[in-house]
């Protein structure tokens, strides 16, 4: 294998507008963040030849946003995905280029994730459920289809072994909410979350309330990525990929067999060795948050607080700007917006140009940042930047 | 009424565990290369890939203690909303510790479940001829 540290790099980002109801199609607010990553990086749509997307069936394709780009791509590529595609695309992406497939890569997901096709849970057919999760029989007929449900059996597990609190959960949604506020674009801009308030909060499924859950938005967002030689053609500050695990499984589909064991356990070790770099390296990071504890069980996994010491971390304020590892600085998906995990790789590659330069919401001296993906506890990916 | 909840879909790898389930008995599939459990039951055991595979009958008092749980507040599925609130649980049996069966617990107070609980398998029918394992808390 060759090595390809920091031989490409993210050299655009870009979003649509973002809200409850967009209005219009996938495909328009394809076009908008297309477009404005297109811009970010000082490209012309022409630059563009390769055109990748992840859906859940709630998207345009990649060949309709080319098109409409006015460009003949020479690559496209949709596939069904949610979280940690992102990074196992950007993988996907390298492989083209460095085969001589394609120049540079256009990554989007676009989705009326409030107004249209919803990931909370409900609307979905039982039986297709029960065929499309492996041992899908036995647990479907017990009234578990949500996501919520199905990573709580393995929250409720973990705190019970770790010593975790419902407090510690609040910590990461108030860690984040407080992000936020610095982010007029955010969802729950203007709506800070004190912990009383949190803890007051009635539970929809525990060990998770409504803050614990990721929210749901309308919008699309879009990262562009090259060679760091046509990365210096670029205005923009290009974020070099250090290393990349493109996706991990644990060792069974049916995850539920296993609760010790997540996907990001593996990444982990894998994405480091790349990268050449250990935890305390990292000086900011893009945690996938669809649910307040996945964050707590990634950062166990990506070694940057023990097992069992990771409620204290959190509690600390470590999460926060001038903590040890600010973290999902946008306001994530807890309290930003929801695009299954690229909003929060934008944010990532903006804080390690440092785009918030000179304002409250620029990490200090942010070199290197890690950005992660969870698909779920069975699956996961996470790739690491720099400037 | 008619059950309007989902009902366990049978297909040739779990055919025996739902037959079994109708029966008001627990079947588990097993390895007989390497001897361990299979669940959820495959094609292949996912421990070693062999296809020497059989089905061990526990019979009807099945005890367990639960591993881990959910109390859910809404209905997540359809047929469900009466149900609330819901406790899913992932229960280990007494007599195989590395089978994990997920259940609901019935007849149990939402506050008072907890890891580690001892719990008994009870089966409700709930169609004319399919019936669905529940738990309850043993005595
Ligand atoms: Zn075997």
């Amino acid at each position: 294998m060759s090595n390809i540290k920091e031989r490409y790099a993210i050299v655009g980002v870009g979003e649509s507008e973002r809200s409850k109801n967009s209005g219009t199609t996938p495909l328009h607010l394809a076009l908008d963040a297309a477009r404005a990553a297109i811009g970010d990086a000082g490209l012309s749509p022409k630059d563009i030849d390769g055109f990748m997307s992840y859906s859940e069936n709630d998207s345009c394709t990649s060949h309709q946003l080319a098109t409409y780009l006015g460009v003949r791509p020479k690559y496209v590529k949709d596939i069904l995905g949610g979280g940690s595609s992102t990074e196992m695309l950007v993988a996907d992406a390298i492989g083209l280029i460095e085969t001589g497939q394609v120049n540079t890569v256009l990554i989007f997901r676009s989705m009326n994730g409030r107004s249209g096709v919803r990931m909370g849970g409900g609307g979905w057919d039982v039986d297709m459920l029960q065929s499309a999760i492996d041992g899908g029989s036995f647990i479907i007929p017990y009234g578990a289809g949500s996501p919520s449900q199905w990573f709580g059996l393995f929250a409720t597990r973990h705190m019970y072994e770790t010593g975790l609190t419902k407090e510690h959960l609040g910590h990461v949604c108030v860690s984040f909410y407080e992000h936020a506020q610095r982010n007029p674009k955010a969802y729950f801009y203007g709506k800070p979350l004190t912990m009383e308030e949190y803890l007051n909060t009635p539970n929809l499924s525990s060990p998770f309330n409504k803050h614990d859950f990721c929210l749901e938005s309308d919008e699309a967002n879009a990262i562009i990525v090259t060679s760091a030689e046509r990365a210096k053609l670029c205005k923009s500050r290009p974020a070099y990929i250090m290393g990349i695990a493109a996706r991990q499984c644990v060792s069974h589909a049916h995850y539920w067999s296993n609760l010790s064991e997540v996907a990001s356990d593996y990444v982990a070790a894998e994405v480091y060795k790349m990268a050449g770099v250990k935890p305390e390296d990292l000086h900011v990071a893009s945690i996938y948050d669809c649910y307040s504890w996945v964050v707590l069980r990634q950062l166990e996994a990506f070694g940057i607080a023990p097992r069992g010491e990771v409620g204290d971390f959190v509690a600390e304020g470590n999460l926060r700007m001038g903590g040890r590892l600010p973290s999902n600085t946008a306001g994530g998906m807890l309290s930003e917006g929801y695009t299954h995990g690229m909003n929060n790789v934008l944010e990532i590659v903006r804080q390690i140009r440092h785009d918030y330069k000179g304002t409250e919401r620029q990490v200090d001296n942010c070199e290197i940042g890690l950005c992660t993906g969870w698909a779920g506890p069975d699956i996961a990916g996470a790739m690491i930047l720099r400037n | 009424m008619d059950y309007q909840k989902p009902i366990p879909l049978k297909n040739q790898d779990n055919q025996p565990y739902w037959d079994g389930a109708d029966r008001h008995e627990l079947l588990i599939q097993t390895c007989e290369s390497c001897h361990q459990y299979a669940h959820p039951p495959g094609p292949a055991c996912a421990k070693c890939g062999s296809t020497e595979l059989s089905w061990e009958n526990f019979g009807s008092d099945i005890k367990g203690t639960i591993y881990s749980f959910v109390v859910s507040y809404r209905p997540f599925l359809p047929g469900f909303q009466n149900d609330l609130p819901l406790i899913i649980a992932i229960v280990e049996l007494e007599k195989a510790t590395t089978v994990r069966l997920i259940g609901n617990i019935q007849e149990c107070n939402p506050d008072d479940v907890k890891i580690g609980m001892p719990v008994k398998m009870t089966w409700v029918d709930i169609t004319d001829d399919r019936a669905l394992p529940h738990w309850i808390p043993a005595p």
